[in-house]
């Protein structure tokens, strides 16, 4: 604790903080714990995959047969970036606002009661509800709609508001969507890859959809907190519980290139999201030099 | 560590890439030593090529302290060369300090390849040397992109006693500017990998120098031969993913439309990187894809330093010195270039030219003989406090250059079976091995 003082002396040549402990041991038993179950279902659907004629539980709202992806359905590794000029000024932009503010204020954050975060991250999750519930609904996947649905009643009564994740224990995960997906689901593409300041890595399809979710919530303006006295601090701190629940740091690989690589992983990530959402048809091949997301 | 960094890096590498199963006989080792089956070169074997990319399991881990403190240091070094536009987030040298409350020993671990100073597997290290009373201190690679810029006095990386020039310099200005809270006794070195190697290098530079008195030096998985063993890399690469981006780009659709058709087969909604890592796992079934995975990885760890090699030296390889990218430039051309390239080309391209011309007595081969631990064979030999740990299926190792490790460190190596490169950090008997080192209790009696 005496280091603590000494973390504000910071001066030109050397800053020393101090940063949120690490707790090997835990960390190692809930990593353990996590890989083995991701595993355990990487390789179940594995099973799934090698046999998609064989009959195979239901997994998706469809029918069972999953047909397979090729090599040649992948998309190229160039993806679409018409904005790169903008995209990179404002990743550096959200870099250095992240390193300066950002990620400091999270890291104070993390420092709180573990139990007052998990409550203010299950009071966001459970607003969030409302949401999944349109959306599931505008998709016509009704299952998960019902679902949210269940849950928003759930923890907004047995839960305390929303405080506590009650339903998580009846066996009703939290699987959030928004109107991205939406608009995924009913075919648009990607589109143009988007660096939205202070937001982070997105594509035009994702920004449009995060705005719309925002305003849907603006419009419902449940229990009237999004149109009260205290509404101003109703963004930071879900900005704030977001990123405490995000391990993820501006430039720590050092790498001249980590603007291609998020852009890569983050692109990727989303079309094989959206190939899931087409769980009959093959996504379309792209065109021979289309880049991705295009 | 279970399904560990490694494999984060393969994720990550691969979405950049997967098994085309190319097999190719390694060319330069006999026979009797040819690892049977797959492309592995070096010492490896298939339980070699697991461990290397899984890590330890985790029921066979050391126990470890439920909570560790940690301070991040930031430190802009007096020597720093301009930093490029584009390399700014680089500018300062980041190092990471656990200290006791009481006044103890001082431990510093030096990442491996490409690697900062606080990932997964230097986690697990200073979690067991914090939980033995060490102050620990954790640092870069001299090849991590983060430590070129902010600390190297030439900006081209990979040469041993320049390398640990610049370690040993920033390390007396880090223990210059710790908080007089915390008192040191007595400092150590550790570094696995290439950091082993750099640990061995600075505790010779303290020798003749005397400024930190450095007491003992573990080396864990250390290389002998610098380019002996990316070049076995090279072989690895070129042997399983095929030459050039071609290979990459195979590798990458194969393995993407492996995780898709995964995730499109679970019940997921959302693909996570639990996910997309156990997708990659399950996908990883053969030594040949083994090999590609850890190829792979040590290319993607390669490419940052060329690139700010290239940049520095100004030697034109990959960036046209008249013409250098500027923040708002695309560099995705140039890292595709980079990915195909051979450790080789960086040697012979950008990191032989530049000491080349500032060093006009040496030549090519000189450069490469300087770059092999047995530049310090003699300390090594006669110096009790130079200890080693390492297994005898590593595959950056060949034969011989393990028989030279134990003929020059005596007792003072340990050689387990298993492992691979980096597949026995945090096990039982690797910590408390390690441990006993540092403090002076090895060989333990009766062995």
């Amino acid at each position: 604790m005496g280091l603590l003082a000494l973390g504000g002396c910071a001066s030109q040549v050397v800053s020393i903080r101090s940063v949120p402990a690490q707790t090997p041991a835990a960390d190692s038993a809930a990593a353990a714990a996590a890989n083995a179950a991701a595993f355990a279902e990487a390789v179940a659907a594995e099973a799934v995959a090698a046999e998609p004629a064989a009959g195979s539980p239901e997994v998706r709202d469809g029918p069972p047969a999953v047909p397979l992806l090729t090599p040649a359905d992948a998309p190229p590794m160039y993806t679409y970036d018409p904005w790169e000029r903008f995209n990179r000024s404002a990743y550096r932009f959200n870099a250095r606002f992240d390193e300066a503010i950002f990620l400091p204020v999270a890291n104070t954050y993390r420092r709180a009661p573990r139990p007052v975060r998990a409550g203010v991250h299950n009071f966001f999750g459970n607003i969030a509800e409302i949401d999944s519930v349109i959306n599931y609904t505008l998709q016509w996947r009704l299952k998960y709609g019902l679902r949210s649905l269940e849950r928003l009643v759930i923890n907004s009564t047995i839960g305390i508001g929303g405080l506590f994740d009650v339903a998580t224990k009846f066996k009703l995960p939290g699987t959030p969507t928004g109107f991205a997906t939406t608009l995924a689901k009913w075919g648009m593409h990607p589109g143009p890859y988007l660096v939205i300041p202070l937001l982070g890595p997105s594509t035009l399809r994702d920004g449009v959809g995060f705005l719309a979710d925002y305003g849907a919530a603006y419009g419902i303006n449940v229990a009237g907190l999004y149109r009260g006295n205290v509404s101003w601090a109703l963004g930071p701190v879900n900005a704030i519980d977001q990123r405490a629940n995000i391990d993820f740091r501006y430039y720590s690989g050092g790498s001249p290139f980590e603007y291609e690589t998020i852009r890569f992983l983050y692109v990727r990530r989303r079309l094989i999201e959206d190939a899931g959402l087409h769980g009959k048809e093959l996504p379309k091949k792209p065109a021979v030099d289309a880049p991705a997301g295009k | 560590m279970g399904i560990s960094r490694r494999l984060l890096l393969i994720a990550f590498a691969l979405v950049c890439s997967a098994p085309l199963a190319i097999q190719a006989e390694p060319t330069e080792l006999p026979p009797q030593l040819q690892p049977a089956p797959g492309p592995a070169t070096g010492l490896s074997d298939s339980a070699g090529l697991r461990a290397t990319v899984f890590g330890t399991p985790p029921d066979a881990m050391a126990p470890l302290p439920a909570k560790v403190p940690l301070y991040e240091i930031n430190m802009t070094l007096p020597w720093r060369l301009p930093v490029p536009e584009i390399l700014w987030f680089d500018g300062k040298l980041r190092v990471w300090l656990s200290a006791q409350k009481k006044p103890a020993p001082l431990a510093i671990v030096i990442s491996g390849t490409g690697s900062d100073g606080n990932n997964k597997t230097i986690s697990v290290l200073r979690a067991a040397l914090y939980g033995a009373g060490y102050h620990v201190l954790t640092m870069p690679s001299p090849t991590f992109s983060g430590f070129i810029v902010s600390t190297s006095s030439t900006g081209v990386a990979g040469d041993l006693m320049q390398d640990g020039h610049d370690l040993y310099a920033a390390m007396q200005q880090i223990i210059a500017h710790l908080p007089r809270k915390v008192r040191i006794t007595d400092i150590d070195l550790l570094g696995f990998s290439l950091g082993g190697a750099n640990a061995a290098i600075v505790k010779s530079i303290d020798a003749s120098e005397g400024k930190l008195k450095i007491h003992r030096v573990v080396m864990i998985n250390p290389p002998v031969s610098l380019f002996g063993s990316v070049g076995r890399l090279d072989r690895l690469f070129a042997a399983t993913i095929g030459p050039g981006e071609t290979g990459v780009e195979l590798l990458y659709r194969r393995l993407y439309a492996q995780i898709a058709n995964l995730y499109r087969a679970s019940d997921r909604l959302q693909l996570d990187q639990n996910f997309i890592l156990s997708a990659a796992a399950v996908t990883l079934k053969t030594d040949a894809e083994f090999s590609q995975a850890i190829a792979l990885t040590y290319r993607l760890q390669l490419v940052d330093m060329f690139f700010i090699g290239d940049l520095y030296a100004k030697t034109g390889a990959v960036i046209d010195p008249e013409r250098q990218p500027k923040v708002g430039d695309s560099l995705e051309d140039i890292q595709r270039d980079l990915r195909a390239k051979p450790f080789a080309d960086y040697f012979t391209k950008v990191f032989a030219p530049y000491y080349l011309k500032r060093r006009p007595e040496a030549t090519s081969a000189s450069l490469i003989a300087a770059n092999r631990l047995d530049i310090i064979a003699d300390a090594l030999r006669s110096d009790g406090d130079y200890y080693a740990q390492t297994n005898s299926n590593d595959l950056i190792l060949n034969k011989r250059e393990l028989d030279w490790l134990q003929d020059t460190l005596g007792s003072r190596i340990i050689v387990y079976d298993h492992g691979g490169h980096l597949g026995e950090i945090g096990d039982r008997q690797q910590v408390a091995d390690m441990l006993d080192m540092l403090a002076g209790r090895w060989p333990r009696s009766g062995q």
